[in-house]
């Protein structure tokens, strides 16, 4: 026998077997980040390390209500943290006393006939999906990944793949607060709408989100319809999208590799059946090497970023007649885009541009970016287009109108050199946002200057007010209170 | 000439830790190491039998595999592609040309010479090495490389200039 195997032929077989089995064994990294008391603090990114005093795990409200009229005597900042998928230190402060709201997850009841659920805040997405998919219901509008925690996700005002109930805040009719200065409240959509719109995208400034009840819908079954569509006529597409009902969910691919740079994408309509699935199972994360070596082969750029554009969009298009529920198509996964290169970072960004200015806005973004960025520094690895629908419900509102938000994959080194470039990059994609009367989004790490969020933003400075009067000794404090909303008072 | 597979066992032996902790940092998890090992091994013993079948004479070009490979390492870090994947080439490739040299090796009549002195030099380089705080392990890996492009470029020089003579002859 192991004579048999020192036969060169043999060693040949074996060397590229368990060459091709070592392809399958690259582990899927996972980022270091999170909350320490000895180490230092960082979110999702690691960009912003900060040494922080305390943690509270979140209990009951009484603590937390405790905590803030302590706080408040004692001239303590706090921030809240949920799973810190926000890119920009919103959880956290140099010092401070973070929250952190993890352990706070209860489902405490789901309404069949209301269709409603109320959940605590530090409960995931896919927390309320396993408590309502049992009684064939979903969430309204929920992100794409239910990685995370609701209280976060209404603290950016998050959005997702639903083209027809607008953000997340628009969907909550009732939540339970704590103000800054540490009253336990009861706000309602019907009676407190102005003053809900401070604590939904307010971005932890306002208090405490303690818990929440939420719209469902059913839990449709719908399916699947992938096109390849004309940049050139996407607007047009877009607007006879929204015309159909019978299109629950929509999103969009642009092309960011060399060969087709700005020039081909397609789409995923989600398409009623009028079925409703009762009791239909979550499907789980499932081939994530793969999709991580797809992902990874279109980060190496040039020719390589062509072949995995092709090769996602073959594979799109293949799903045409296949059908998911609605739960699941609010359940992408996650895990195969992690990335921990040393010395390296992929941060997220996004641009909200008016649905009418769409083209103008990519021949724009023609005239600058470079259309093959493989030696360059900072890596543009995807466009995704999602559909924000006029939003009402939040005061620091980035869709004052229907819009398609730009949702950007960028690499760049985490050097301070590294940093600056990416800052000059994302500076000028802002700028093209704004002169097509675009806004951009909050939760990332604050590559912006002072002038664009003003521009971007101009209500800013009634919000800031606004929280000086709530939090007169501005117990509510994080990395995005210093790097943008208390700029705007100068 | 008769030295320079010399240089190619004592520079292995030296750059070997730093080698491995280039591997341990790229491979992030013990199970990819481990495995990253095992394909070196096999690669080694079908680069051996490869040899022992051939009963090659001359291995210039063996300098010049192993001089890419530790340059790429060496370089690794400027290399703007997850060079995660690119390790199991480079595993191969080091792998099948340590086999292959080492098979030659063993039959040269001066082996026996170099295996003493690979022991006495290795020894006093890795003393002298350990005063080096300043350079990164890719560092030591590139210039190992470098040398070794040298040394395939002498080889070849003197594998032509003598089959030039056989043939004048």
């Amino acid at each position: 026998m192991f004579n048999y195997l020192k036969k060169p032929w043999v060693l040949a077989i074996l060397v590229v077997v368990i060459a091709i089995s070592a392809f399958f064994i690259i582990p899927v990294e996972k980022r270091q980040y999170g909350l320490s008391e000895t180490a230092m603090t960082t979110d999702y990114t690691g960009l912003l390390p900060e040494k922080i005093e305390t943690i509270h795990e979140a209990n009951n409200r009484e603590q937390l209500v405790s905590i803030v009229r302590q706080a408040n005597q004692d001239g303590k900042k706090i921030s809240i943290a949920g799973v810190q998928h926000s890119q920009g230190g919103h959880t956290y402060y140099k010092d401070g006393i973070v929250i952190d709201m993890k352990p706070f997850n209860k489902i405490l009841n789901v309404d069949q006939k209301k269709k409603t659920v109320t959940v605590e805040a530090g409960a995931l997405i896919s927390d309320i999906q396993q408590a309502v998919t049992k009684k064939g219901l979903a969430l309204k509008v929920s992100q794409s990944l239910p990685i995370f925690s609701v209280g976060g996700s209404l603290s950016v005002n998050g959005h997702g793949r639903d083209i027809r109930n607008g953000s997340m805040a628009s969907t909550v009719q009732k939540m339970t607060v704590i103000t800054p200065t540490g009253t336990l409240k009861t706000l309602t959509k019907k009676a407190n709408q102005q003053e809900m719109s401070y604590y939904l995208g307010g971005y932890g400034l306002f208090g405490i989100i303690v818990d929440v009840t939420l719209s469902l819908t059913d839990n449709e079954v719908y399916a699947y319809e992938p096109e390849e569509v004309a940049v050139s006529s996407y607007e047009t597409y877009l607007k006879n999208v929204l015309a159909d009902d019978s299109i629950a969910m929509h999103y969009a691919r642009l092309s960011v590799d060399p060969e087709h740079f700005l020039n081909e994408m397609y789409v995923m309509n989600y398409k009623k059946t009028g079925r409703v699935a009762q009791n239909a199972a979550l499907k789980e994360e499932t081939q994530i090497r793969l999709s991580k070596l797809g992902l990874d082969l279109g980060r190496q750029g040039g020719k390589a970023e062509t072949l995995f554009w092709n090769m996602q969009k073959d594979l799109f298009l293949k799903k045409t007649g296949k059908t998911i529920t609605r739960n699941n198509a609010m359940r992408s996964e996650s895990t195969f885009m992690e990335y921990t290169k040393k010395g390296s970072v992929e941060v997220l960004q996004e641009f909200f541009i008016p649905i009418d200015a769409y083209e103008e806005f990519v021949a724009h973004l023609k005239t600058w970016l470079p259309k093959d960025d493989q030696h360059d520094e900072v890596k543009l690895h995807n466009i995704t287009l999602r559909i924000v629908s006029k939003d009402e419900s939040t005061q620091l509102n980035y869709a004052r109108e229907p819009m398609i938000a730009f949702v950007l994959l960028i690499q760049h080194p985490s050097s301070e050199t590294g940093i600056n470039q990416a800052k000059t990059y994302i500076q000028k994609w802002t700028d093209t946002a704004l002169a097509h009367n675009g806004t951009y989004y909050l939760p990332y790490y604050p590559y912006q200057t002072t002038e664009q969020f003003k521009a971007a933003y101009p209500q800013a400075k009634h919000v800031l007010d606004y929280k000086l009067e709530q939090d007169p000794n501005e117990v509510f404090v994080n990395h995005f209170y210093d790097n943008y909303l208390q700029k705007v008072a100068n | 000439m008769r030295f320079l597979p010399l240089i190619v066992t004592v520079g292995n032996a030296l750059v070997f830790p730093y080698y491995i902790i280039w591997l341990k940092n790229v491979t992030l998890t013990f199970s990819l190491f481990a495995w990253m090992f095992a394909l070196h091994s096999f690669a080694a013993a079908l680069g051996y039998q490869l040899c022992v079948k051939k009963s090659t004479k001359s291995i210039h070009w063996i300098y010049a595999m192993y001089a890419l490979c530790f340059i790429f390492v060496g370089l690794s870090s400027f290399w703007t592609f997850d060079y995660t994947y690119a390790t199991v080439a480079v595993q191969i490739v080091l792998g099948f040309t340590q086999g292959y040299f080492r098979a030659w090796h063993v039959h040269q009549l001066f082996y026996t010479l170099h295996a003493v002195s690979n022991y006495l030099l290795v020894g006093f380089a890795m003393l002298g090495l350990s005063f080096i705080h300043i350079v990164t392990p890719q560092f030591i890996l590139f210039v190992f490389g470098c040398l070794l492009f040298i040394t395939f470029l002498y080889a070849t020089i003197h594998h032509i200039i003598r089959t030039k003579k056989k043939l004048a002859r």
